[in-house]
């Protein structure tokens, strides 16, 4: 964009190049302009952001008791704080190695502040909600759905025939399924396999089902990385002498799982708009504390302000995901990747 | 003392096609420097890689450093004889994910436990060697390819190895990185180390083989001293061949 027409030229250029054309900018501008007022006038005149705003404890931490909300409080921070520092801290030094594990272990820290224990009072899961149950819902069926769909994807390309066919089969009917039907057999059929005494709670059984279900679908992206490195990289790493399962771990892996990044990343995002379908098993994560807020009498009607409220809240966290998942993409690439001249 | 590699009557095909090895055998000493030549498509790579156990074999008697590599390709047997044998690859197969020193440090910390310290001095003695030691903290694709198959040479000799294989280590380089690359080779071989060399590179085969190994259609035509060899080949193939090439 060097030394072009003036800006204004170019837009009369662009916009007014003939009769018709200029008829069609004027009409899609004053749509534009109609939609955009409107839009601003029920934002800031029409709209009741009471039932938002005397309820932000609720969207936040559901009816978690408020004397103990320091606790889901601390993790979000420290979840906003790890972004902070992952995306605008250190480019190199301990800090930035130690933030893989760091982020790892904000999966079990999470569990502990909510649940409880370890010197904590214990909070059943009933109480949990909002945002903070959104979050951890995302991070425990994330953490166990991507170590078993890299198992799966394995699994698929092993010699061994009956291991090999368990997995396609099992990735092949969990994709066919719809996520609701998994999410509902999971709450019949998990408490079955598990022995009766074992009380499995709702939130467990959830994140069990959903876990499950995405890890067929990260299979599917993880064998797309792994289809995509050369036979001659397990070879060259054979002749070194390194055992099958050092080359799949130090060779292939790490190379795979930086082909899928993308596809995981939606993945991802995926995982967290996906859990707002646990509101219809009742868990009360954003979507299920609005639903039942709605039904409060005192807040009757106002659909609107609550479902763009929402969107907002989900819009924010997906930004952040995804801002998080170009940082390391960034970080895994820059020169590592550049392709090898010859 | 026992040869370096004693093969008798080598036969590999794949699928119902011509076979890519028919009957070869062959003995390399240790110490010597033995070039394999022949056109594309004769097996030369099928026989290399048979050495360490990149292909297994139909039929015939195999022993790798005295180890026994026959038909029943035992897979211990063969990682042992792979902590022993280094190969070089056309292609580099350099890992890309890695910089140029954890490439190298790769198999001496994690297949033969050696400290890292000791691992990365090692590494770095090796590319000063290679005369590319100040390109250690990059990644193979920031290198050019005469710098990134010394970085696979160095990676092979990390190990240590009694025999280095080498499959047409400079088919892939553009015409003025060759030399830098036989040149690390030449060194190699004045040093004593055992090599088996895939090559059409005639100067580099002339001065430093103890013996040419010419084959055509999965068959050894002839085995003769360099000197023969180019100067008054025996077989009217291996004379169409060199006329080709020169
Ligand atoms: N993995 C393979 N599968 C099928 N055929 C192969 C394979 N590798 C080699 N061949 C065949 O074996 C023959 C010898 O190949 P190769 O050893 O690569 O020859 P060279 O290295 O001398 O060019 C060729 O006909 C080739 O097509
Ligand atoms: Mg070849």
């Amino acid at each position: 964009m060097q030394s072009g027409p003036s800006p204004f030229k170019r837009l009369k250029r662009h916009l007014l190049a003939t009769p018709l054309d200029g008829l069609m900018s004027v009409l899609l501008l004053a749509l534009v302009g109609w939609v955009a007022t409107t839009t601003l006038h029920w934002l800031f005149v029409d709209a009741d952001w009471q039932v938002v705003s005397q309820n932000l404890p609720l969207y936040a931490f559901g009816s978690y008791p408020p004397h103990q909300r320091w606790r889901p409080c601390l993790w979000i921070a420290l979840l906003i704080g790890l972004t902070l520092l992952t995306l605008l801290g250190p480019r190199r030094g301990w800090i930035r190695k130690a933030l893989p594990l760091v982020w790892i272990a904000m999966v079990p820290c999470g569990v502990v502040l909510l649940a409880g224990g370890l010197g904590l009072l214990p909070i059943p899961s009933h109480a949990w909600g909002g945002l903070t149950l959104t979050l951890l819902l995302t991070a425990c069926s994330g953490a166990l759905a991507l170590p078993l769909g890299i198992l799966l994807a394995l699994g698929r390309q092993t010699s061994l025939i009956v291991i090999q066919r368990s997995c396609s089969v099992y990735i092949d009917v969990m994709r066919a399924v719809p996520l609701i039907a998994v999410l509902f057999f999971g709450q019949l059929l998990i408490p079955l396999f598990l022995p009766m005494h074992l009380e499995v709670n709702r939130v467990l059984r959830a994140v069990l089902a959903f876990a499950l279900f995405a890890a067929a679908y990260i299979a599917e992206d993880v064998r797309g990385g792994l289809q995509a490195i050369p036979r001659t990289q397990r070879e060259a790493a054979a002749v070194l002498g390194l055992s099958p399962k050092q080359i799949i771990q130090l060779v292939v892996l790490p190379q795979a799982l930086r082909t899928a990044l993308p596809a995981l990343t939606n993945q991802a995002v995926g995982l967290l708009q996906n859990t707002s379908l646990m509101a219809i098993l009742g868990l009360v994560e954003l979507l299920g504390i609005s639903r039942s807020l709605l039904a409060n009498p005192d807040f009757i009607g106002r659909y609107l302000e609550v479902y763009v409220w929402l969107a907002g809240v989900y819009w924010l966290v997906c930004t952040a995901m995804a801002l998080l998942a170009r940082h390391l993409e960034h970080q895994l690439s820059p020169t590592r990747f550049a392709t090898s001249k010859r | 003392m026992i040869p370096a590699i004693q093969a008798t009557g080598l036969v590999k095909s794949f699928g119902d096609h011509q076979r890519a090895l028919d009957e070869v055998s062959l003995h390399v000493e240790s110490g010597q420097v033995l070039v394999v030549m022949g056109p594309s498509g004769s097996g030369k790579s099928t026989l290399i890689r048979t050495f360490n156990g990149l292909e297994s074999l139909d039929e015939g008697r195999l022993e790798v450093l005295g180890i026994p590599l026959d038909a029943d390709h035992d897979e211990r047997q063969i990682r042992r004889i792979r902590k022993r044998v280094g190969m070089v690859f056309q292609q580099f197969n350099l890992f890309p994910h890695l910089s140029i020193l954890d490439n190298i440090t790769l198999a001496p910390i994690r297949v033969q436990r050696r400290p890292r310290k000791e691992a990365e001095g090692r590494a770095i003695d090796l590319l000063t060697q290679m005369g590319i030691a100040e390109q250690a903290g990059k990644y193979p694709g920031q290198l050019s390819g005469g710098q990134q198959q010394r970085v696979a040479i160095a990676r092979a000799l990390a190990l240590q190895p009694e025999i280095m294989l080498f499959d047409e280590p400079t088919s892939a380089l553009d015409p003025e990185r060759v030399k830098e690359v036989l040149d690390a080779m030449r060194s190699l071989a004045n040093n004593g180390m055992t090599m088996v060399v895939v090559t059409h590179e005639i100067s580099f085969a002339r001065e430093v083989a103890d013996r040419v190994l010419f084959m055509d259609e999965g068959k050894v035509v002839e085995t003769s001293s360099p000197d023969e060899f180019f100067a008054n080949a025996r077989e009217e193939r291996s004379r169409r061949f060199l006329n080709q090439m020169m």
